[in-house]
């Protein structure tokens, strides 16, 4: 390859997307040519700041879009033929479309009529308020929402195994263990980023240290931006720990979010605070400075805390 | 950090959403839709026509999800259709014409580059300038693509999806899909290469 072929294939170089042979041709030009490295450090350039113009969703704008698909989908119901769809499942049980299979089909679609019509009975009661069989098990547990995960034949009759999920409702403060386990364990919740941030939102000011290892997970794991702001914001109260201020170092020198990494800063250094020289903080600063060399604010502040300090700026 | 729910998983959730489960199909939306409307946001710059495509794709799974046959990947099914409404409503508003600074919001219209980050005042003014003269420059560019190259660079740079994917998901060859990117890149380059 010469230069001018190794230049037009950075980015493809870049994105991993060059066939084998033409990435060894262009690794080796690129070990011997000084002109075509510097070339790759405008790209790798112009590539982060790309990056840094990618924006975070809004997370009013994604549950505004959300709570829109929920009342569409609510009166938009997919066209299916029950039969076929029960004859789809049976069939995903390993069985063709056989008369067996179709009477297998009918026989499934019998007792889950049944079971809907005892779940009915169970929840509304028969005429007179007498429940099935007697009891009343199931309304007593509150809103349930149920799933058939599995039909069997057995030696009585049949074999239905249900998943269950029980709405219920915990009320209370922050410091109930209860309502702590929920809220620490809602922290994480991988599926929704608005139950995060308000979870991480409830906790930030509880002094407990499950609440600042909550928050530091969400700040160095959470791949919503929005949230790790949140779980920063709880992490002032806790800035004189040890641990919080390696994560918020981590946080520094690891975030891609400008404004995440410019919060961080503010919150291992707050701009009004008087700062003393303390060697390993100078070290963290420098490394910090290092690592986000295209970062003017957190650059910036910590040449500041540097110079406040009297600690040397001179190892870049 | 980020992820799609494992494969497995995944085809577990698409086989119950296309039973009738709703939480199933809750959650396979929810696995992609950030994703989905970030990337209509940056290909269509407009929180209205965002919010359209969002709806319309998902709209579009959910009707015929019971059709859906695994012949490929379901997230290169979903933005096979995202990437569609995308290029429609470009090609409907002709965005490289009309597309200025000024960006629609639920509060009317304004200026993007108030979106842009917020530099703080003690920053040496030039080295702001300098950044707020790549962003306009970057959003500048963006604007001057065709509607693939963005989509192509959308979905390769920003959405970090291979070529092969995006072929798949544009219905054209993973070369042709190559050929998009390296256009894109190479005026990337142009425009940008005295700024950084």
């Amino acid at each position: 390859m010469n230069c001018q072929q190794v230049q037009t294939n950075l980015s493809l170089y870049l994105y991993g997307e060059l066939e084998f042979g033409e990435e060894d041709a262009l690794e080796k030009h690129l070990g011997s040519c000084a002109f075509c490295q510097q070339a790759l450090g405008r790209e790798k350039q112009w590539h982060s700041a790309l990056n840094a113009e990618r924006q975070d969703v809004a997370l009013d704008l994604l549950s505004q879009c959300r709570q829109d698909l929920k009342a569409s989908l609510a009166v938009t119901k997919p066209k299916r033929n029950l039969f076929r769809s029960w004859l789809g499942r049976i069939e995903s049980f390993g069985f063709s479309g056989t008369r067996w299979s179709s009477r297998l089909a009918l026989a499934s679609l019998l007792v889950s009529i049944g079971f809907l019509s005892a779940r009915w009975i169970d929840r509304n009661g028969l005429p007179g308020g007498v429940g099935l069989n007697g009891t009343n098990a199931m309304s007593m547990l509150g809103p349930t929402t149920a799933r058939i995960r599995d039909i069997q034949p057995a030696s009585n009759g049949v074999r239905i195994i249900l998943d269950q999920v029980q709405q219920q409702e915990v009320t209370g403060r922050v410091s109930d263990d209860a309502v702590r386990r929920l809220l620490l364990q809602a922290a994480r919740d991988p599926e929704d980023p608005a139950i995060r941030v308000d979870s991480v939102e409830m906790l930030k000011n509880d002094p407990g240290t499950d609440v600042r290892d909550a928050l530091l997970y969400s700040v160095e794991h959470d791949p919503n931006a929005a949230v790790r702001m949140k779980a920063l914001e709880g992490l002032r109260q806790f800035v004189g720990d040890p641990e919080t201020r390696a994560g918020l170092q981590w946080v520094l020198e690891h975030d891609e979010n400008p404004g995440v990494r410019s919060e961080a800063i503010d919150v291992l250094a707050p701009a009004n605070q008087r700062f003393t020289f303390n060697p390993q903080f100078a070290d963290s600063l420098q490394q910090i400075a290092q690592a986000q060399p295209d970062d003017d604010y957190v650059r910036d502040r910590c040449f500041q805390i540097l110079r406040a300090m009297n600690a040397s700026l001179d190892i870049y | 950090m980020r992820g799609t729910p494992e494969r497995t998983n995944e085809v577990a959730l698409i086989r119950a959403a296309q039973g009738g489960d709703e939480d199933a199909f809750e959650q396979l939306v929810r696995s992609y839709d950030q994703n989905v409307l970030r990337m209509a946001l940056n290909l269509l710059h407009s929180q209205e026509d965002a919010r359209d495509v969002y709806q319309e794709a998902f709209l579009r799974v959910y009707r015929n999800l019971p059709k859906f046959r695994f012949d490929c990947a379901f997230s290169t099914w979903l933005y096979r259709i995202v990437a569609n409404l995308c290029l429609d409503q470009i090609r409907k508003r002709k965005v490289r014409k009309e597309e200025g600074s000024a960006m629609e919001t639920a509060s009317g219209e304004v200026d993007r580059f108030q979106f842009l980050p917020e530099r703080r005042a003690d920053v040496d003014p030039q080295r702001q300038l300098l950044s707020h003269e790549v962003s306009s420059r970057i959003q500048e560019v963006l604007g001057h693509l065709t509607p693939r190259e963005r989509i192509v660079f959308e979905m390769r740079h920003f959405q970090g999806m291979k070529l092969k994917a995006i072929g798949e998901a544009l219905g054209v060859s993973e070369e042709a899909a190559k050929n998009c990117l390296f256009r894109a890149t190479q005026k990337m380059r142009a425009a940008l290469g005295d700024f950084v």
